[in-house]
Formats: structure tokens, C-alpha cells, sequence
């Protein structure tokens, strides 16, 4: 995974890339938003962090730069940094393409948790395939499947747990809300009970957790998909 | 707790009004009286001048010597001293003796001693309750030489000394008491503007520093409210300065923090990964130290000791960050934003996902209980509001406990008040203290865990903001800590 880290403070950059590296990533860092504009253009990333806080050329001006044809994928997601905590600069990040936003000062393992998530679904839009530790969903052939070791063992997964399970795995490692499952159920079911979502999460407990992947419920909110170490 | 002062200030004032206003009256009465005895001594001297023109008159009277022994000698009042008697009948009595002080004619009681010279003599004498003026003179009459007295008991001078208290002590005395009278209702009178303004005063908020309303005042302190508002204004403006002089140093703190921690973080990842590995540490930017730790002045640090660090990294940050807060959460800095529909259970549940993994980690269960309320508020504010709430929760309760983070709508009294709450089942607040760790920087004494004493301060002046009411109590069965925030109808 090769990441654009865009960041003129030198301690945060060089934290940030460590961090990064450390977690297996290949780190691109550049100063400016000039520079960074003239690298997109030669090359590709898997995903970009920007900070918004550049010297010349702002990151929101970046970030609404590299969504224009021909700059980078579409698909690459963005992760705003910003010393500033104002609503309106959240906002604006996330209307001029941004994918979310980090507050100075952050957390590492945060920025980690964000950027896995933000990695995965937009693999998942060009892969169309979504996974979380062992558990793999191919949206495109509607295949889900466990890795075990060395093996493969394919999960048979009814429409409504399919829906539950791609659901859960899109938003992971947030927790979904029951009455956002709910929602995604209605497409099949008209008239569902919010009992229906916990029949479907209880059947897939069943298939999933053998295999070290738990929905733990989350009292009075829904359900969060999470990985037991076995 | 001001009312009292200035009463007893009106009151020592009043005192002094007395005492100011009484000294100068009484000194008035005592010159009134010098100057009332003094036209009294003078009619007094007139009386005796009279007396004195009436004694030869008296003694020419005495015409002859007596025809026989045992009789007095022939009388015959000359009219000046005949009036002088009938003027003042029972205030007025002569007598006529002999040189050897027998009795000829009139009053035996007029009996002064026998003056030795010829010339006239006054005496006071006693007689009936009445104190007589007696002028008494030798001299040769008809009936050779005797003693002739004349007594006057309309004595100016006697009467004056009578009449002290009724006519000159009385008055002033009067006037005194009415005029302290006067000075108290007139103190009372003139100061109710003053009163009425320092109750205006007294009632407001420490908070609020808007200025009192100059025009509706009384005309009387209407300087002292343009003294006030001035006050007031420059008071505003330093709260407001020192206010930004926070905000700016804690945003500008945030740059470098992230740098540190980033670095610490960066630093305490690689350690737990290579555990037990020593992590190599060194000083130029340029180059982040690199895994293989073969640069030259580097020192090694443990993974514990990393950990310490990022420990101390992250609670830095979070007081930066809720300085920076509680600046912004002042009441005048929101006025020129807008408020907005902020949907609570919305709020809660991005609360939930933000410290889920905290309160995993932890091994706390962190649940909700929601139910649809809406407020009109600032939503970034009640955000940092109820994740301190939250983050106070996470942080003092014990591994296994539960917290629940909760919004909804109350019915009360026919009103409908929207309520945030958050409960936990840890150690509580002693109720003894529950007022003083809303204060800044303070903390239950023995408190475990890491906060920095900011985070119910922040809450509840973002409360205050958003003239909502934030108490604290016990939780359930009495055990925990239960955080709600009521907001107005």
C-alpha cells in the first residue's frame, strides 16, 4: 500500500511516517501542497493524508484539486488533518472530497483504525470485494469466505444475512446501529420487526464465530463486528 | 451577601448625618440660650434700674415719724411706687424698718439685712415658692433716717431660669429629634436609588458583564451606572483578551503537541511490535530513527518508559485541546454564531463509536438508552460537552463497570424538557464535593486515573451557554455517578 503524506510540520510528518511504515505501509512524504500536486500527476497512491494547515497552497484547496480529471483515482481516498476544530472546516473538507478528518493532535492507532477503514471500502468499490481479518465478502460474485490457515472455507450466507454481514463489514470497526440494519433490511421485507435483525445476527454468530470473527452487540445501539484472537 | 454592607453603610451614614447635623443644632440651641439669657439679664438690669428709681420714691413716702411710739410712721405711697405695687399684685411687697431692722411698714418678709453704707443693695429672697429681686437702701426720710425694700417677683432673670426648659430647651430639643428624624427618612429617600441599583447589581450572574441600562435608571446614580458600565466594559475587554490570549496559546501549543506526539506515538508502536527489542532514540528531525538503531548517539528506551512518555504525550495534548475548549465555550465569543437544530441521539451515537474501543479496552461495557430529542445549540460545543461527560466516565470507572450514555425528553410539570445524561457505576462523587469538581482544575481528592480536572468545568459552562442545568447524583442504588444536563423548554 503506497500512501501520499502531505504535511509541512516536520514532527508530525516524520511521526506519521514512522507510524505508518512501522504498520507496513510505503510513505511518500512531501511538504507542500505544490509538490504533492506535481507528484499526483506522475504517480498513483492507494490513499492520501493532507494536512490542511500548508504554507502556500492549503490542503482544502488540495484536496478539491486532486478530485479534478486526470490528477488521481477518484477511489483514492483522502484523510484531512486539521489543527483547526471549527464545524465549518470539517464540513468544508468532506464537501471538497475529502473522505474524513483527524484533529491535531491525534492518536496514532486512530489515524491506523481510519485509514484501514477508508483502505477497505475503497478496495472494496474497485475489488468489490470487503474483508475484515480472515472474513472476505465478494460482493461481485456475492461469495463470502473465511480464510483458515492455508485453506479457504467458503460461508453459505442467506440474502438477509448477506445483507446484515455486508452491512457490518462496510463500516467496520464502527458499530452499525440497529436501526440501520434495520433499513437495509426493509429492501427485502416490508414489514420487518427489529426482532428480524437479531434472528439474522444471531444465525450469522453462528456461522462466523467458530472462525474468530464476533458481532458483539453494543447495548441500546446494534452491533459491531469484531475479531477474537483464537 | 452585599445588601447587608450597604445597609450598614446607609446606616453609618446616617449616623454621621445625625451626629454632623445635631452637633451644629445643639451648638445653635446653646447660643439661642446664651442670647436668650442675655436679653433676660438685660431686662433684669432694667428691673433693677426701675428698682432702684422706685427706693427714694419709697422713701419719701415716709413722711413723718410715727405720732405715737407704737404706731409706724405716716405714710403716703408716692405714685410711681403705688403703681409699681399695683402692677404686679402678690409679685410685688416693700417694707420699711429702722435702722436697727424692726419693722415699720409693709411686708414683714421683706427682710433683707440691714445694708451699713448708703447706698442701695440687691438681694434675692425666697418667699411663697417665688423668688423675689429685693433693692434695699438706707437713707434719711420724714421720719428720720431708715431702711426702705422693695421686692419684685416678676424678675426677668428668676423666670428665665424658670422657663429654661420650657421655652429655650424644649424647642431645640424638639427640633433635634425631628431633625434626626428628617435624616433618617431623607437618607432612606436618597438612597433607594443607590439600593435598588446595587440590587441590580446583586442579582446579576459573575458572567454577566453587560452593561445596566443607563437611561432607565434614576436620574440620581446615573454617573455611577456610566461609571459601572465602564467598569464593566474594560472588565469585558480584559476577560475577552485574556480569553484570546488562552484560545491562542493553547491552538498554537496543538502544532507542536502533534509533532511530540505523533513521534512518541510512531516510537510506542515499533516497541510494542518488537518487543523486547531496545528502541534506538535520536534528536534529528531530518531523519526519523531508524529500526536498525545503528545511529550514533543514540540512547535506549524501554517500552515502558516509551509508554510513559505517549502517557504523558496524550494528556498533554488533551489539556491543550480542552483549554482551548473551555475559551471557546465563553458565552460572549458564541454570541456571533448562529445556533442550530442538534439531533441528540445522533450525538450519542457518535459518542458511542468515538469511545467504544476506550471503554473495550478498558473493559467497561459503554451502552445507550436513546430516545429522539432535538436542541437548538451549537453542536461542535454539546459534542466536546458530552464527550467530556463520557471521557469523566471511562476514565474513573472500574474494569466490569457499565456506563450508559442516555438523551431523551421529560415530561415535568406539563413541560417537556430535553435531558443528556451519563451514568456510570464507579466510585462517584461524595456529595460534599459535588460542587467544587465543577470548578476548574479540581479534583476529588484520592481520585484515581488521568484527568486533568478540566473536563465538568468545560461541561458545565457549555451548559450554561446553552442555559441548560447540569447536576450531579448518585446513580442507581446510590452507587456511581449520574451527569445530567437539563435544557430549557
Amino acid at each position: 500500500m503506497r500512501l501520499l503524506l502531505v504535511e509541512d510540520d516536520v514532527m508530525v510528518a516524520s511521526g506519521i511516517k514512522l507510524g505508518l511504515t512501522d504498520a507496513g505501509y510505503a510513505v511518500d512524504w512531501v511538504g507542500s501542497g505544490e509538490r504533492a500536486e506535481e507528484v499526483l500527476r506522475t504517480e498513483s497512491f492507494d490513499a492520501a493524508i493532507i494536512d490542511i494547515g500548508l504554507p502556500a497552497m492549503d490542503g482544502l484547496e488540495l484536496t478539491r484539486r486532486l478530485r479534478r480529471p486526470g490528477m488521481a483515482s477518484p477511489a483514492m481516498p483522502v484523510l484531512i488533518l486539521t489543527a483547526r476544530d471549527a464545524l465549518h472546516d470539517r464540513v468544508q473538507g468532506l464537501d471538497w472530497g475529502a473522505d474524513d478528518y483527524m484533529v491535531k493532535p491525534f492518536e496514532l492507532p486512530e489515524l491506523l483504525a481510519r485509514l484501514r477503514a477508508l483502505l477497505r471500502r475503497s478496495q472494496a468499490a474497485t475489488t468489490a470485494v470487503l474483508s475484515f481479518g480472515p472474513l472476505a465478502l465478494d460482493t461481485a460474485g456475492r461469495r463470502a469466505s473465511i480464510r483458515t490457515d492455508d485453506a479457504e472455507q467458503v460461508i453459505d450466507l442467506g440474502p438477509r444475512e448477506w445483507t446484515v454481514l455486508e452491512y457490518l463489514l462496510i463500516h467496520a470497526p464502527k458499530p452499525a446501529s440497529k436501526d440501520k440494519l434495520l433499513q437495509a433490511l426493509t429492501g427485502w421485507d416490508k414489514e420487518i420487526t427489529p426482532n428480524a435483525v437479531e434472528v439474522y445476527v444471531s444465525r450469522l454468530r453462528g456461522k462466523l464465530e467458530p472462525h474468530g470473527v464476533a458481532l458483539r452487540s453494543i447495548r441500546g445501539f446494534g452491533y459491531r463486528l469484531e475479531l477474537h484472537a483464537q | 451577601m452585599q445588601r447587608p454592607r450597604l445597609r450598614a453603610m446607609t446606616s453609618d451614614l446616617r449616623n454621621r448625618l445625625l451626629i454632623l447635623l445635631v452637633l451644629p443644632l445643639l451648638a445653635l440651641a446653646l447660643v439661642g440660650v446664651w442670647l436668650d439669657y442675655r436679653s433676660a439679664d438685660e431686662a433684669a438690669a432694667r428691673h433693677d434700674q426701675r428698682l432702684l428709681r422706685l427706693l427714694p420714691a419709697l422713701a419719701d413716702s415716709v413722711l413723718a415719724p410715727p405720732i405715737r411710739d407704737s404706731e409706724p410712721p405716716l405714710l403716703l405711697l408716692a405714685p410711681p411706687v403705688e403703681d409699681f405695687l399695683r402692677q404686679h399684685p402678690g409679685y410685688a411687697a416693700y417694707s420699711v424698718r429702722d435702722t436697727s431692722g424692726r419693722l415699720l411698714l409693709g411686708d414683714a418678709w421683706v427682710q433683707p439685712a440691714v445694708p451699713t453704707t448708703q447706698a442701695p443693695e440687691f438681694h434675692s429672697l425666697e418667699y411663697g415658692g417665688v423668688t423675689y429681686r429685693v433693692a434695699v437702701q438706707r437713707g434719711r426720710t420724714g421720719a428720720g433716717e431708715l431702711v426702705v425694700a422693695l421686692a419684685d417677683g416678676s424678675d426677668p432673670r428668676q423666670q428665665w431660669a424658670q422657663q429654661l426648659l420650657l421655652r429655650v430647651l424644649l424647642p431645640n430639643l424638639v427640633l433635634v429629634g425631628a431633625a434626626g428624624l428628617a435624616i433618617h427618612w431623607a437618607v432612606r429617600r436618597a438612597f433607594k436609588p443607590l439600593v435598588d441599583l446595587a440590587d441590580a447589581v446583586e442579582r446579576r450572574s459573575p458572567r454577566d458583564l453587560s452593561p445596566i441600562d443607563e437611561a432607565a435608571s434614576p436620574a440620581e446614580v446615573r454617573p455611577l451606572v456610566h461609571s459601572l458600565n465602564r467598569l464593566f466594559a474594560l472588565v469585558n475587554a480584559q476577560a475577552e483578551g485574556q480569553r484570546r490570549f488562552v484560545a491562542d496559546a493553547a491552538h498554537q501549543l496543538r502544532t507542536p503537541l502533534a509533532g511530540l506526539q505523533a513521534q512518541v506515538e510512531a516510537w510506542a508502536m515499533m516497541a510494542r511490535a518488537s518487543v523486547p527489542a531496545p528502541l534506538p532514540l535520536n534528536f534529528d528531525k531530518k531523519h526519523p530513527p531508524a529500526l536498525d538503531g545503528q545511529v550514533p548517539g543514540a540512547i535506549v528506551l524501554g517500552v515502558e518508559q516509551i509508554e510513559k512518555l505517549r502517557h504523558a504525550t496524550r494528556r498533554t495534548s488533551q489539556l491543550a485541546h480542552q483549554l482551548l475548549a473551555l475559551s471557546r465555550a465563553d458565552a460572549r465569543s458564541l454570541d456571533a454564531q448562529p445556533s442550530q437544530r442538534v439531533d441528540l441521539k445522533d450525538l450519542c451515537e457518535a459518542l458511542l463509536e468515538s469511545f467504544l474501543d476506550a471503554a473495550t479496552g478498558k473493559g467497561l461495557d459503554l451502552g445507550l438508552d436513546v430516545q429522539s430529542a432535538h436542541v437548538a445549540g451549537h453542536d461542535w460545543l454539546l459534542r466536546e460537552l458530552l464527550s467530556n461527560l463520557v471521557d469523566n466516565a471511562i476514565k474513573y470507572t472500574p474494569a466490569g463497570g457499565v456506563v450508559t450514555i442516555r438523551c431523551g425528553v421529560r415530561h415535568a410539570m406539563g413541560l417537556h424538557r430535553v435531558f443528556l445524561q451519563v451514568e456510570d457505576d464507579g466510585p462517584g462523587v461524595p456529595e460534599a464535593e459535588r460542587g467544587r469538581v465543577m470548578q476548574r482544575f479540581y479534583r476529588v481528592p484520592g481520585s484515581v486515573g488521568e484527568g486533568t480536572g478540566l473536563g465538568l468545568a468545560i461541561a458545565d459552562e457549555i451548559a450554561r451557554v446553552h442555559h441548560a442545568t447540569l447536576t450531579l447524583g448518585a446513580g442507581a442504588q446510590g452507587r456511581g455517578l449520574v451527569v445530567t444536563v437539563v435544557f430549557p423548554p
